[in-house]
């Protein structure tokens, strides 16, 4: 009897757990971090390019849709902020940590040592293995292969980089500012290959209508973060952020709608991983 | 020209090299300055991970999900390491005390929580992770032969209701996360979802299990990835009904507790792929994490302050509160403190997924890293102090004749799988192992390795997961008395299909308080225990040993002589040895207890 007594304590303990739990405003927990916008109310993204296929559509001043769009609006209803901002910085001033007075740059950013001198970056939103964009009917499936081609990558990118050091092509690369030149070049047939991060490539990929394809992947750590100013104590509520939305299946949800594939495993499914020589 | 080019150690082979070197290194630093090698694998995560040395990054997703894997493990193993006997046995002191272990922490953790502005999940789960324990202290405990000690025993038991209940809070504060759901509705779909992995864990699991030992069971590789095959099982039917995967992890260990005996070969497996590798990934994981930039700020310092004096106050309250409610001492009150203010596996659990959730950030997670420190290191100084102030306890009055039952192999150095499965039965009564033992006499052949390999396939399929002693003598009876005191055994199983040993053995011939059955006939199916006492010997445990081996469901009769009870051919007769044992059928087992 005794212990009837206590389960039917116990079950009791529990649904008023549960109904607290229940009427909680999340944007009050200071367990994850208070997020402080610079302007009240307002999340002011920078980002360097709108549109970019699968990230921003619109244009900054009228967003209407896009992965990193859509990742700022929960964000911004996380932190309990009434409206997003975008502001449009160029690259070269966002990985050098100038954010044109942003709270933060949702703009497809991969963290590396240089730039986290002059940046915070949050935990991963997406994986972002280097991936090889070509036209349709074009293979890139092994390294000898890869270094044939004329490449294209945007300029003093992490991929510019992980080109020149891991693929090593024999022609010259050409490097541009603007994303945007390289897959008209490579529409073109002016290069042969341009090398993106894989969810850019996969979005750019699905709606080309054919056109263009992901023909392989490099094996990497890479990944996209949410960039910050250095030192910013904002950190810490969009690190809680990006984790709350990848446990819940927010950020998978957003993949799935705007990008058009499942990028949020380590691997990308179906398209074929380029070993690189040691 | 350059003769040897050298590359930058990269790659996972360079991963796992420096992952590993942490786990066997880690802990043999820290324990040369006698702190708990847990430590070591938290600073040496902190050492290789992206706040460190950088050997490891934080885009690396191989070393995090074996952390995964390891964390799931880690709760397994916490469910099949405890001693339910010990709950039913101290029933009344392990409520109460359960109850006031988990809800003084508890409280004061909310309480805390609300105070730092946490909302109320948050500040929930903080009082649920506070309320939770980790035995980490329990063999410095048994060093002091404490184990059988009241308080010690109150202590373990407690550890079943309070990680169970942390658990569940864990279950229902995460299902609140959904922002779409009303208090109502988390109720109801987290009460079914745990349903459903209960269901799952409690009643299909063991069942599966059941089969598989039994058909399977004769290979030990496969009796070992089974369990971790049922722990992976459990943990993705508790993601599929939206329950955190460590709960079904940690419901498969208890539900499997019974089957794996702590002192089985399938347990050491499972203890030692689990010390070795599992769970310490577990925790370098963790360690990869720390920030100490984020560990030293003031905030964090003060809300790890705060969190130590919610924890160690609430545990050492409730310890105390033991003295006046169930008269422990205040040595035994020091033990039970020391017993259950180690935070460490469920704690580490539900801040996890806690931070997974969003629910904390880095600053919550990284002080209640160090509550988990200072919480080591006092407990086991409290342990180290109190525990020798504690008196031995007596060995208790009621044998555990399972604990470590000998089962001896008949004359052509063979055994009855039907025999064995006797002597399992007789172990499971106390959660006990089976120790196959074989007596080689002079003159006949000593079984080779292969022929042994084969007894233990067949005495694995009958759930003996031990390995066979071979013992070499011509007096059997002296060797199997040498083997009760060399191997500790409690109980002594025979297979006699002769009835060599049931002819030759009379009553005072036995092994003094082990007692020895002597299974001579054995049928094909038992449906009914028919105990017959020695009368000139009351005091023989016969009827206590009839209920030991009966099989399950069937029913135990005491035949104490009145007339009526007559036995048939499906009844296993145990009899001490002497007693009139006149079996109706040729077909009934018969036991004879010397």
């Amino acid at each position: 009897m005794a212990r009837c007594g206590t389960a039917r304590w116990a079950v009791l303990g529990v649904v008023l757990v549960a109904l607290a739990c229940g009427n909680d405003d999340a944007t009050a927990n200071r367990a994850a971090g208070t997020f402080h916008s610079r302007r009240p109310g307002v999340l002011t993204v920078a980002t360097a390019q709108v549109p970019a296929v699968g990230f921003w559509e619109g244009t900054a001043a009228a967003p209407t849709g896009g992965f990193e769009w859509s990742l700022a609006q929960a964000m911004a209803k996380r932190f309990g902020l009434a409206r997003v901002e975008v502001v449009e910085v160029p690259f070269e001033d966002l990985i050098s940590g100038r954010l044109g007075g942003a709270d933060l740059a949702l703009s497809q950013l991969t963290p590396s040592a240089q730039r986290e001198a002059r940046l915070d970056f949050s935990e991963p939103y997406l994986p972002a293995k280097p991936a090889v964009l070509v036209r349709a009917g074009h293979h890139v499936s092994d390294m000898a292969t890869a270094r044939e081609q004329r490449w294209s990558v945007r300029r003093h990118s992490t991929l510019e980089q992980f080109l020149r050091d891991k693929v090593r092509p024999k022609r010259p690369v050409e490097t541009v500012e603007v994303r945007q030149d390289s897959i008209d070049a490579l529409m073109r047939g002016e290069v042969d290959a341009v090398l993106l991060d894989f969810p850019v490539a996969a979005a750019i990929a699905s709606t080309s209508a054919g056109r263009l394809k992901v023909a392989g992947q490099f094996p990497s750590e890479d990944n996209l973060a949410v960039a910050l100013p250095d030192k910013s104590p904002n950190k810490e509520p969009v690190d809680s952020a990006v984790r709350s939305f990848t446990t819940d299946g927010t950020l998978r949800r957003l993949a799935d709608r705007w990008l058009r594939v499942n990028v949020t495993g380590g691997l990308a499914e179906d398209i074929p991983l380029i070993a690189i020589p040691s | 020209m350059d003769l040897l080019k050298l590359n930058e150690p990269s790659g996972d082979a360079f991963v796992f090299l420096v992952l590993f070197a942490v786990v066997v290194g880690g802990p043999l630093v820290v324990e040369k300055l006698k702190v708990p090698g847990i430590i070591g694998l938290f600073l040496g995560g902190l050492l290789i991970g992206p706040h460190g040395l950088g050997f490891i990054g934080s885009g690396n997703t191989t070393v995090f999900s074996l952390g995964k894997l390891g964390l799931l493990y880690l709760m397994f193993v916490a469910g099949l390491e405890l001693d339910l006997g010990l709950v039913k046995r101290h029933r009344r002191s392990v409520v109460v005390f359960s109850v006031l272990s988990f809800a003084l922490p508890m409280v004061a953790g909310t309480v805390a929580g609300r105070a730092l502005d946490f909302d109320t999940s948050a500040a929930i789960l903080l009082g649920a992770l506070l309320a939770s324990h980790t035995l980490i202290v329990y063999p410095t405990i048994k060093g002091f032969r404490l184990g059988s000690d009241p308080a010690v025993a109150t202590g373990i038991g407690a550890t079943v209701i309070t990680d169970t209940l942390a658990l569940i809070i864990l279950a229902v504060v995460v299902g609140s996360t959904e922002a779409s759901a009303t208090g109502l509705e988390i109720a109801v779909q987290t009460g079914l979802g745990l349903l459903i992995v209960a269901g799952f864990s409690f009643l299909l699991l063991p069942r599966i299990a059941r089969f598989f030992l039994a058909r399977f069971g004769s290979s030990r590789t496969h009796r070992y990835v089974f369990a971790l095959v049922a722990l992976l099982a459990a943990a993705t039917v508790a993601q599929v009904v939206d329950i955190e995967g460590i709960i079904g992890a940690f419901f498969a260990g208890l539900a499997l507790n019974r089957l794996v005996p702590n002192e089985g070969d399938l347990m050491h497996r499972i203890d030692f792929f689990g010390a070795a590798v599992f769970i310490p990934v577990f925790i370098v994981s963790v360690g990869l994490v720390l920030d100490p930039s984020v560990m030293t700020e003031p905030e964090t310092l003060r809300m790890a302050g705060i969190f130590v004096l919610a924890c160690l106050g609430g545990k050492a309250i409730a310890a105390a509160l033991t003295k006046p409610l169930l008269g422990f001492s205040w040595s035994q009150v020091g033990v039970l403190f020391s017993l259950t203010a180690a935070q460490a596996a469920a704690t580490l659990a539900v801040a996890d997924v806690g931070k997974q959730h969003g629910l904390f950030g880095n600053g919550v997670f990284n002080a209640v890293l160090g509550l988990i420190l200072v919480s080591l290191v006092v407990a086991s100084v409290v342990a180290s102090l109190a525990g020798r102030r504690v008196p031995v306890p007596p060995e208790p009055a009621s044998s555990a004749y399972g604990r470590r039952v000998l089962l001896v192999g008949s004359q052509d150095c063979e055994f009855r799988v039907t025999v064995a499965a006797l002597a399992v039965r007789l172990a499971a009564s106390d959660g006990g192992v089976v120790l196959p033992l074989i007596v080689a006499r002079d003159g006949d052949a000593m079984p080779d390795l292969h022929e042994i390999e084969g007894l233990e396939r067949r005495l694995g399929s009958a759930g003996v997961d031990l390995p066979v002693t071979v013992h070499a003598d011509d007096d059997a009876l002296a060797a199997v008395r040498h083997s009760v005191v060399s191997l500790s055994a409690s109980s002594v199983v025979v297979d006699d299909p002769v009835g060599e040993w049931s002819r030759s053995m009379a009553p005072g011939d036995g092994l003094g308080r082990v007692p020895m059955l002597i299974v001579s006939q054995v049928s094909g199916r038992t449906r009914r225990v028919v105990a017959r006492p020695d009368k000139v010997a009351p005091s023989m445990p016969v009827a206590d040993l009839a209920r030991r081996v009966a099989p399950a469901r069937a029913p135990v009769v005491v035949d104490d002589g009145a007339p009526g009870i007559t036995t048939g051919a499906t009844d296993l007769v145990v009899s001490a040895v002497g007693a009139d044992v006149q079996p109706d059928g040729a077909t009934s087992t018969v036991v004879t207890v010397v």
